[in-house]
């Protein structure tokens, strides 16, 4: 089955400035795909030149098949969803709306039509004679939703579509735009600086960093399995630390972490003597109040309490250890009561940590 | 303390009053000859219509006034087309070298409006080979104009966000469609702007159209004609026409910017 995107080998230069750099994307039918990454990482480009608002220097963009590279914007029927909404000033909702459908020259009935049934959908019925500021950032939220979506358009694009909203909103829109992906079954590409937001969001992601497409999968795999060292240290906040490696042995490495001995897989091809850079999350890591707890894990390292945050669900634990590293710990939310100096002892698995090598300052990927 | 602040309240406002006085008193002075007899002492004035009658049967004046009216237009439609074009295609596109770009937009602003007339002129009929007329008057008025028109459609240009027309194109619009629906109804201000300050600009010149018109009237240069045999009276008559004429528009753009029927700039969102 084609795809209905696909993104071969595409690179955009903006003076010395390399937006993207051999970019290779599909996405598929029905798929919530998020591009996830830091502001500065060639997302907000990628979206544009799907759009069709920068052509790429180099490299295809194909759409169902059909190769649109050179094709103006206004021939491709993609659907968008703009940061700042760029709801038009001068016309009511309504014309807002049926912008997509007059452009296309439908019918005055089909566009009534597909205005009652869009407005529906996103919940805007009654507002169509208001102008856009004579709405609220919720409103004009949908209302930007609604103009993406009224034409039923190959693809939908989404640029930071909530970053303007506040936190109670965005919770509640993303479940709205979840909803309108599920009914009308049509593929979202959703640009986000927001790991929270883009884990919540979508079925699949990329990671996008300098241009690159660190690691594209499933949300999960990206966030349990990262393959590349910038995702690892940048989707779940994760501690990092250098560790030194002393021994190499069926696929496993034994590490020197200042005096102490940890376990660990190893995944790339290193030798006794080089240091390794280490990605831990917090909630991977066992927080135990007596050392025999955390036995049966390989991993085990001896320090003590700091301070215990209760944040509800869990609490973030912050211990000094006896190697003087400080760990965050995400524990159950009883360890908020566990006396500050307490001695404590922190164990995870060989497979808890990823280990990368370690890189010079400034190097890619 | 509160004397001291009403003197100076007082102070001030006898400053405004006499900036005011400064800078109407010799247009209302004219206005008052205009009703006049003895124009070269008029006190005690004796009222008269006499020149405004004797100007609406002068065939020359119409013909001028027609002529000015038309040169104005035109330029004022070239200009602002030209300035717009000009302004949207330095802000929204990548362009390079732009303050340097925008200030050879600017030239006409410094050259004598003399040396406008005359090179425009000595262009349009040895290089062109085109004969001095209504239309190079246009010409000629729109390269002096196009200067200022640029100033005005560019201070207000840039507080246009052209992602709006981005917006436009994603959702099909093509490009001149997106500059009617989108872009148009957004910065027309501007434009108006530009289309009156050049339309004034080229109505009131004197220099550039005497050059390239000749013996064609226009209302400065039957002016200026008539200044040769000792100024009559009818100048007074027409300089007060159209002087109320500028009021008048000036008014009713200040009433429709108070009923809130025209905005001035572009809308906050």
């Amino acid at each position: 089955m084609t795809p209905v995107l696909d993104l071969q080998a595409v690179e955009k230069r903006f003076g010395a400035v390399t937006a993207l750099s051999e970019v290779d994307l599909t996405i598929d039918r029905g798929e919530f795909f998020a591009l996830l990454g830091p502001s500065g990482s060639g997302k907000t480009t990628m979206l544009r030149v799907i759009a069709g608002l920068e052509r790429p220097d180099r490299g295809r963009v194909l759409v169902e098949g059909r190769e649109v590279t050179a094709l103006p914007p206004y021939l491709r029927n993609i659907g968008m969803v703009f940061q700042d909404f760029l709801l038009f000033p001068h016309k009511t909702v309504g014309e807002n709306i049926v912008f997509p459908l007059r452009m296309q020259r439908r019918s005055r009935a089909e566009q009534q039509e597909q205005l009652a049934w869009v407005s529906r959908l996103v919940r805007l019925q009654g507002l169509e004679e208001r102008y856009p500021h004579q709405l609220s950032g919720g409103q004009k939220q949908r209302v930007a939703l609604a103009r993406g979506l009224v034409s039923r358009p190959t693809l939908l694009l989404l640029d930071e579509p909530l970053a303007n909203l506040d936190r109670e909103l965005r919770r509640e829109m993303e479940v709205e735009i979840r909803r309108y992906q599920r009914e009308l079954g049509i593929p979202f590409v959703y640009v986000t600086h927001n790991q929270e937001e883009a884990l919540t969001i979508a079925d699949r992601m990329a990671v996008m960093y300098r241009g690159r497409i660190e690691q594209v999968g499933d949300k999960l795999d990206l966030y349990m399995r990262p393959e590349t060292r910038f995702v690892a240290g940048f989707l779940g906040h994760p501690n990092r630390f250098s560790a030194r490696v002393l021994e190499i042995a069926d696929g496993r490495m034994l590490l020197d972490w200042n005096g102490v001995r940890l376990r660990q897989e190893r995944r790339f091809e290193t030798r006794a003597g080089e240091t390794v850079e280490l990605f831990l999350k917090s909630e991977r890591i066992r927080l135990c109040r007596r050392p025999d707890e955390a036995a049966a894990l390989p991993n085990r390292v001896p320090g003590r309490l700091q301070d215990a945050i209760f944040k509800g669900v869990f609490a973030d634990c912050f211990v000094t250890l006896n190697n003087g590293a400080e760990l965050v710990v995400a524990a159950t939310p009883d360890a908020a009561g566990i006396p500050r100096e307490s001695p404590v002892t922190l164990a995870w698995d060989i497979a808890d940590a990823h280990a990368f090598p370690v890189e010079q300052e400034g190097g890619g990927s | 303390m509160g004397d001291g602040r009403r003197t100076s309240f007082f102070l001030q406002a006898l400053l405004l009053a006499f900036l005011y006085l400064f800078l109407y008193f010799p247009i209302f002075y004219i206005a008052f000859l205009s009703f006049v007899e003895n124009t070269t002492w008029p006190f005690p004035p004796l009222y008269t219509l006499e020149w405004y009658s004797r100007l609406a049967i002068m065939s020359d004046f119409h013909e001028g006034l027609f002529n000015s009216l038309l040169i104005g237009l035109g330029t004022g439609a070239l200009a602002a087309l030209f300035a717009t074009a000009g302004a949207m295609a330095l802000l929204r596109y990548p362009v390079r070298r732009k303050a340097l770009v925008a200030l050879l937009y600017l030239g006409p602003l410094f050259v004598a409006e003399v040396l406008i007339g005359i090179s425009t002129l000595m262009f349009n009929r040895n290089v062109l080979g085109l004969p001095g007329n209504l239309f190079s008057a246009i010409l000629s008025n729109t390269t002096h104009a196009l200067a200022f028109a640029f100033l005005v459609v560019l201070s207000q240009l840039v507080r246009y966000d052209w992602r709006m027309d981005d917006a436009a194109m994603v959702f099909g619009a093509r490009p001149l469609r997106c500059f009617f629906e989108v872009t148009l109804p957004s910065i027309w201000p501007a434009v108006l702007g530009a289309f009156l300050v050049s339309f004034l600009l080229a109505f009131n010149n004197f220099e550039i159209s005497f050059y390239n018109l000749g013996a064609v009237p226009t209302l400065p240069t039957i002016a200026w004609g008539t200044l040769r045999h000792g100024i009559e009276p009818e100048l007074y008559a027409l300089a007060t026409l159209v002087n109320l004429a500028v009021f008048v528009a000036l008014l009713l753009l200040y009433l429709l910017i108070r009923t809130g029927l025209v905005r001035i700039g572009l809308p906050e969102d």
